[in-house]
């Protein structure tokens, strides 16, 4: 998310899958749509069908790759450099130079005349590093790669680290307006300096570093820029395969970078589109089960050394620009507090603000894997994850579940991570006996989708409704049961309790009702919390907009206010499509636009760019935004429109302004703020390569990715010989994750029904293995075998002279269910992106041969 | 693969004999992503047991091919490389490179296995399409010989725990879902519209005027697979099910030229009558009293 | 069958997948064999004797003199004999056994199971009753019991040469069956295969006839010579079109009749042992006069009768191999660039 959100405002997806058919151009890159989202590649196909061309950029020849116009194959851990190269050529290509619509676009809606301090230094200047690092903390001061001619920025001298943890949606808070060159020229501007951190790489560079040959590398670039302008739109999709990379923000913030270059944000059949994993990963952020996130993306409270948000004056003054949508934070906060804490909420005690937790460092999920192993996390709830097989270092992960006091597992299967006490590989090979296990492990069965009610968020932030269909048989219960049941328990287990503790949980509100023979919440009650109402008399509220600051109202979650805007109306059940923006099917957050930033599908004047890509545009006649979809914008505020001075919020952007999120309304080329590792996407190699970093050679990885290097945790060197192999981890269209949900149904098991790893033949031919072998994959985190499938959709590639091969590994199977298999991620190390805590599997490095394992405990073929 | 060229006969492409009002698919290979929610959709309506056939290599095919138990299935033929091993890059229009295609029972408009059954088990319904009626059929077998695609079998279990019922099945075209007003259930869940269900008649208007388009952006090879030039010869005369194909019909495991088994019925029963009286002669000409 | 489609006891791993699939797809069948096992090819062996001694009992009784009448007590009796068990085998053969009555619910032409089931039906008739008419000529009824004169006051010459055709039917249908087929073996030598099996039950049953009535010893030397002669002349016949068989079939079609188990029981056991050795033995007596040991006669009847079960055993078995090779159904379903098609 912060990859899209420090440069446009909002971490989301900018357009919809609908709005793939509307594409000229299709780039799926570090994603493999057609396997992993089949239902939505077929606006794809329908895009093609309409004669958009489509490309997929990636190490293997996937089942998008197949209908795909072009295929370009590259390293895995090499897209930021195929960005940097795209970016670089387009900004010195002949189109992009003299279509004036490119120009237009960047210097109204773009931060890119945008004059940064001149203190500023990058990659370039500092061999790959940019100015402000301290080495000793991997992180850096983020003072040089401000606007130029702010103030001091209010609380910064407490706030030097602004940056220490993650801040997703921090977009920056400026004081002055921003000084601008609009003729792009100054040295000093966002344009000329984005232009000379990329100047190196060239389509020479990108060969060396992605292994991409540079007739293929340039017609890539040609037919995305001959597909960009004012009259066509190229759209990326991307997933996890961009995120799950130290550098993953920085991948994604680069294809920002692009798109905005090119004019493709807030356009129809435009934008980026981030695919998610699941089916409501979308609604997972949103209304977060991340720790680093309240509600609504409101960054939650710090209480480390460098952060303290002690009290509530003291979050809103570090987290609440004075420009932008933003400038609303208190009203967002202080509702959000009132639908927590209710009545307790008073102006006098902060609105309750003491009772919400403060995080005090990383705990993110890669974090929590070591602190089980080291005894200080006691207990876990695992719901609808699987990390004796997702996690990262599985077998670490599986040692951590095995040193926990107690493991709650809710899941529709004994999956692996219930199982692991008898039934994982080192329990069978006889080297952990289960008596030795001190974790007391509680399953529960949970309810499936048909079997309850509520909502999915999907990968375009569209909320959809589903009913249930049939009651879940026995014990077997929804998980919003379980949890409500859960917390309804410890509230009355902590009543009268004056501990901070006991106080958190006791001021909670928790009063839904419930209906059946089971008390099962009614859903609705929790979607009209999220949508908002006034305290006084409960009405609900028609949006956001509504939300006061004085503690008036409640709000679960401010992006969603607007979804059950009057009593009896869900607007998540709303089902009339259209060819258009389709507004009555769903509602999608924020106000039901679909096309996030689509004031910038109108020129600055306010005019569709041209017929065949209108979609919002100004009315001159009714002086207001009109168009397909809502309006991403004060809905009637002219285009010509001049903010006065010391205006604030929106008031304070002017009418050409699209990114209403941003301190000043642009999107940024250049994210002064909200990064860790840098205001610039630069190439850094994975932190497990087979080769040196062509552009840094003295800053080859990630000079800020999170490390969690341990003895049990290793890491393989640059050019590790032992480990020559690059080797990249996906998914199937056949299974989901880490396969609870599928590897235990024989309809599905059967479609993949074991563990493999594909190679080439040409890697096959090297060591002596032919199709359908056994193969031991081996890193210094753990050993795991797996069928070979050799296949010329995977190739070696050239890098720098030298021949790489590359091995892919689906990393759904484990030891349980059906379809069993080696599981990948006990080869996968834990290593951070900074920004988002999202670990690195997509490329790290492993050894092969062909074999089996001398304790194998995979039954399969054998006998 | 040794396999000659489909070639097109100028005038038939696209015939058909359905009768009017037959319903089928339109599988069109060039659409398809392989994504095998026709298999599963088709098992869970069905309520069709898993067959768990193991890893296979046979690219991400584990299922084979068609069964008693697996009416719809994906399979998936790599073939990346060009003829020098070159990788590709630019590639053709639509699906190329690996091809993926949904294969089915064709319900022939003259279906060797109903012709084959003795029993009259297997009927022709009011959709025109070719069903197995399970209280009739008693597992006699000849239909599965006497289906030139390989589709139907009798389900003989798996081999280990599973017993099958021993009677013969194949795709029904959802004939229970026809009944009710929808399309089957692969065609409902197939997300590209590969699968593609309707009056066959329609159908084969679109398929032709898909191949037009495909060959206009240079896929050549794309044509019809089920109509009187390729696939439902030989007496077929169609299929009701049928197919968008970009190679050869065998490199998708299918024969190119089929025919009606049951052609050879007459002129078989004529060389056997003819032997009978040459025989019988003989015998005559043997035992004659002397 | 169904553990046979574990990929697993079949697989053999190539370079890649794509290699694996270049030759057919991944070698899976085109088309599926017929699920039969040991009972048909067993009911093909028993049926054509019953319906073949059925006929050279039917020619004998209406065609030869007295000298013949062992003849024809012999065919009677040994048709009954042979068919009584094929019901039995066709419906072990059946997956559900208990519905095998459904067979009797429709008559189809097109259907040569259907047919066959109808033509076995009516044979059925013709072989008891001539049975039946034997035994009361041989007093197993009792000398004018009423059963016996109903029995002996039948034409039984009229139901012996209308019993010829379902007679001559039963012999031979079942080579129809098999070519209405998409099996590659059988469907391409359509026109050869009735005939074929015509000729394997007529040497089979003369082959039986012949052993019978040497072992009983009552017969006269120029009765058994004249079956003997016409047995040398139908396996002729058979070697013939066992050529012409081989001939149309084609290197890859025919592939499974001269490879592995099945190439040595079509060589050693059907050419060899059934067809060269009893035509070798017996060809000198039949036609140069010669007379046999009668220990040669029952060995060349029993080595004729051997190869007949197992060219019923090696065509069933052969044509599923072909079922099962899709070159062989490629081969056959090849298109011409013409779109003329070999007929």
């Amino acid at each position: 998310m912060p990859g899209l959100g420090a440069r446009l405002g909002r971490g989301g997806a900018t357009t919809t899958l609908q709005s793939l058919a509307d594409s000229d151009c299709i780039v799926i890159m570090g994603s493999n749509m057609a396997e992993n989202h089949p239902v939505g590649f077929r606006f794809v196909v329908r895009a093609k069908t309409r004669g958009a061309t489509v490309i997929h950029v990636d190490p293997r020849f996937s089942r998008t790759s197949a209908l795909a116009d072009l295929y370009v194959p590259l390293r895995a851990g090499s897209d930021l450099a195929v960005l940097g190269g795209l970016i670089n050529y387009v900004i010195n290509s002949e189109r992009w130079n003299t279509d004036p619509f490119f120009k237009e676009y960047v210097t109204h809606y773009t931060n890119a005349p945008v004059i940064i301090n001149p203190a500023y230094q990058g990659p370039e200047d500092l061999g790959g590093l940019f100015s402000g690092y301290i080495p000793e903390e991997r992180r850096y001061e983020t003072d040089t790669w401000q606007y130029a001619g702010q103030d001091e920025r209010p609380a910064a001298s407490e706030d030097k680290a602004q940056t220490a943890e993650p801040r997703p949606e921090y977009i920056g808070n400026l004081t002055a307006p921003p000084r601008l060159d609009p003729t792009l020229q100054d040295p000093n501007c966002v344009f000329q300096i984005v232009k000379r951190h990329y100047a190196r790489y060239t389509p020479e560079m990108v060969e060396r570093i992605a292994g991409i040959p540079q007739d293929v590398f340039i017609r890539l670039a040609e037919t995305i820029l001959a597909n960009s302008g004012r009259d066509r739109t190229t759209a990326f999709c991307y997933a996890v395969a961009w995120t799950q990379h130290t550098n993953g923000t920085q991948i994604i913030g680069a294809c920002a970078l692009l798109q905005l270059l090119l004019g493709n944000i807030g356009r129809p059949g435009g934008g980026i589109l981030a695919l998610r994993g699941h089916a409501t990963i979308q609604g997972s952020t949103d209304i977060p089960t991340l720790y680093n996130l309240l509600p609504g993306y409101l960054p939650m409270p710090m209480a480390t050394a460098l952060e303290r948000d002690e009290n509530l004056e003291a979050y809103l003054r570090r987290n609440r620009p004075m420009t932008g949508a933003w400038y609303n934070t208190p009203a967002y906060l202080i509702s959000l507090l009132k639908a927590w804490y209710g009545d307790a909420a008073t102006p006098e005690n902060d609105f309750c603000y003491d009772l919400v937790p403060k995080i005090n460092g990383d705990a993110s999920f890669q974090a929590m894997i070591p602190m089980m192993k080291d005894g200080i996390i006691k207990g876990l709830f695992v719901m609808g994850m699987n990390p004796a097989v997702g996690g990262q270092n599985a077998i670490l992960a599986r040692e951590g579940l095995a040193n926990l006091d107690w493991l709650v597992v809710r899941d529709v299967h004994e999956i692996e991570t219930a199982a692991f006490w008898w039934d994982a590989p080192e329990v069978r090979e006889g080297k952990v006996r289960p008596q030795d296990i001190k974790t007391e492990v509680f399953f529960l069965p949970a309810a499936l989708p048909g079997e309850k009610e509520g909502s999915f968020t999907n990968t375009q932030r569209l909320v959809q409704w589903h009913d249930k269909a049939i009651d879940p048989p026995d014990d077997v219960r929804s998980e919003v049961w379980f949890v409500y049941h859960l917390g309804r328990r410890l509230k009355e287990l902590y009543q009268g309790d004056d501990t901070p503790k006991g106080r958190q949980i006791a001021a909670l509100t928790w009063e839904y009702p419930t209906e059946g023979p089971h008390d099962e919440p009614v859903v609705e009650a929790i979607v009209r919390e999220i949508n908002g109402y006034t305290v006084a008399d409960g009405r609900l509220l028609p949006d956001f907009s509504a939300l006061r600051d004085d503690g008036s109202t409640a709000c679960g979650c401010w992006i969603y206010s607007g979804i059950m805007p009057e009593e009896g109306r869900n607007r998540a059940k709303d089902r009339r499509g259209d060819e258009r923006a389709a507004l009555e099917w769903g509602y999608s957050w924020p106000r039901n636009v679909r096309l996030l930033y689509n004031r910038a599908s109108a020129d600055p004047q306010g005019r569709p760019w041209s017929e065949r890509k209108k979609w919002v545009w100004w009315d001159e006649k009714e002086g207001r935004w009109t168009g397909f979809d809502t309006p991403d914008f004060p809905v009637t505020k002219p285009p010509d429109y001049v903010p006065p001075p010391g205006a604030v919020g929106l008031d304070a952007h002017p009418g050409d302004a699209p990114f209403v999120n941003m301190a000043d309304g642009r999107g940024w080329l250049f994210a002064a703020s909200g990064l860790r590792d840098g205001p610039l996407p630069t190439h850094y190699e994975p932190w497990e390569t087979p080769v040196g970093n062509a552009l840094y050679p003295e800053h080859p990885r990630s000079p800020a990715a999170n490390l969690l290097e341990r003895p049990d945790n290793r890491y393989h060197e640059i050019g590790d010989p032992r480990f020559p192999y690059v080797i990249t981890t996906y998914r199937l269209t056949e299974h989901h994750t880490a396969g609870g949900m599928t590897r235990f149904v024989p309809w599905l098991a059967e479609l993949q029904p074991h563990g493999f790893v594909e190679i080439s033949p040409e890697l096959a031919g090297e060591l002596g293995i032919n199709n359908g072998d056994w193969v031991v994959i081996s890193t210094l985190r753990g050993e795991t075998e797996s069928r070979a499938l050799v296949t010329e959709r995977l190739q070696p590639l050239v890098i720098d002279g030298k021949k790489i091969h590359q091995v892919g590994m689906p990393w759904h199977f484990g030891y349980s269910g059906i379809a069993k298999g080696g599981i990948a991620n006990d080869l996968s190390a834990l290593v951070e992106d900074p920004n988002s805590r999202i670990h690195e599997a997509k490329a790290f490095t492993c050894n092969l041969r062909k074999g089996r394992l001398t304790h194998s405990t995979d039954e399969e073929g054998r006998g | 693969m040794s396999t000659t060229v489909i070639r097109d006969q100028p005038g038939r492409t696209g015939t058909t004999g359905a009768r009017p009002g037959a319903v089928g698919f339109l599988t069109d290979t060039t659409l398809c992503i392989g994504c095998k929610a026709c298999e599963v959709a088709c098992k869970q309506w069905n309520q069709l047991p898993m067959d768990e056939f193991g890893f296979t290599g046979y690219s991400y095919d584990n299922t084979g091919d068609l069964s008693a138990t697996t009416w719809r299935h994906v399979a998936f033929i790599e073939r990346i490389s060009d003829s020098e091993g070159r990788r590709p890059t630019t590639m053709r229009a639509f699906q190329s490179n690996w091809l993926m295609m949904s294969d089915v029972c064709k319900h022939c408009v003259n279906a060797g296995c109903m012709e084959a059954c003795p029993t009259g088990a297997i009927i022709r319904t009011e959709f025109d399409t070719v069903v197995v009626q399970q209280d009739v059929c008693n597992g006699c077998g000849y239909c599965v010989p006497a289906c030139p695609f390989g589709v139907i079998a009798l389900d003989l279990g798996d081999g280990r725990a599973r017993v099958g019922d021993h009677k013969a099945h194949k795709c029904t075209l959802c004939y229970d879902r026809l009944r009710d007003g929808l399309e089957p259930a692969c065609a409902k869940a197939c997300p590209t519209d590969s699968i593609q269900f309707g009056l066959v008649e329609d159908l084969m208007d679109r398929a032709k005027q898909r191949v037009a388009d495909l060959r206009a952006q240079g896929v050549e090879e794309a044509h019809i697979y089920g109509d009187r030039a390729v696939g439902g010869t030989g007496g077929i005369e169609g299929l009701n099910a049928f197919f968008i194909l970009t190679a050869p019909p065998e490199v998708y495991n299918l024969p190119a030229q089929p025919e009606l088994p049951q052609r050879k019925t007459i002129p078989a029963s004529v060389s056997t009558a003819l032997a009978a009286v040459a025989f019988a002669v003989g015998a005559i000409l043997s035992l004659r009293r002397k | 069958m169904a553990y046979e489609r574990r990929w697993e006891t079949r697989r053999r791993g190539g370079r890649s997948a794509g290699d694996e699939a270049r030759e057919s797809y991944y070698g899976v069948p085109v088309i599926h064999r017929a699920p039969w096992r040991w009972e048909i090819p067993t009911y093909f062996f028993l049926g054509g004797i019953a319906g073949a001694s059925y006929v050279i009992a039917g020619i004998a009784h209406v065609f030869g003199g007295d000298e013949e009448r062992p003849v024809v007590r012999a065919g009677r009796y040994l048709s009954l004999a042979a068919l009584i068990p094929s019901p039995i085998l066709l419906i072990l053969d059946l997956g559900r056994p208990e519905r095998f009555h459904h067979m009797l619910r429709v008559f189809k032409v097109r259907s040569p199971m259907s047919v066959g089931t109808w033509g076995l039906v009516v044979f059925g008739a013709f072989s008891t009753l001539s049975a039946l008419i034997q035994a009361a000529e041989d007093g197993l009824f009792g000398r004018g019991t009423l059963v016996a004169r109903l029995l002996l006051r039948l034409p039984s010459r009229a139901i012996a040469f209308l019993g010829q055709f379902p007679a001559f039917f039963v012999s031979g249908y079942t080579g129809v069956l098999l070519a209405a087929t998409a099996v590659p073996l059988w469907t391409r030598n359509y026109l050869l295969m009735g005939p074929l099996f015509l000729a394997s039950a007529l040497s089979n049953a003369l082959a039986a006839i012949t052993l019978i009535l040497t072992v009983a010893g009552r017969t006269s030397h120029r009765s058994l010579r004249r079956l003997e002669r016409f047995e040398t002349v139908v396996m002729g016949v058979e070697a013939l079109l066992l050529a012409a068989l081989r001939l149309n079939s084609g290197k890859t079609i025919a592939r499974p009749m001269h490879e592995g188990r099945l190439g040595r029981i079509y060589r050693v056991g059907v050419l060899g042992t059934g067809l060269g050795l009893p035509l070798l033995v017996q060809a000198p007596g039949a036609w140069l006069g010669r007379r046999l040991p009668r220990g040669v006669t029952v060995l060349a009847a029993l080595l004729t009768l051997i190869g007949g079960a197992l060219f019923r055993y090696l065509i069933v078995t052969a044509g599923h191999r072909s079922a099962d090779d899709p070159q062989a159904t490629f081969e056959l379903t090849r298109a011409r660039e013409n779109g003329s098609r070999r007929s």
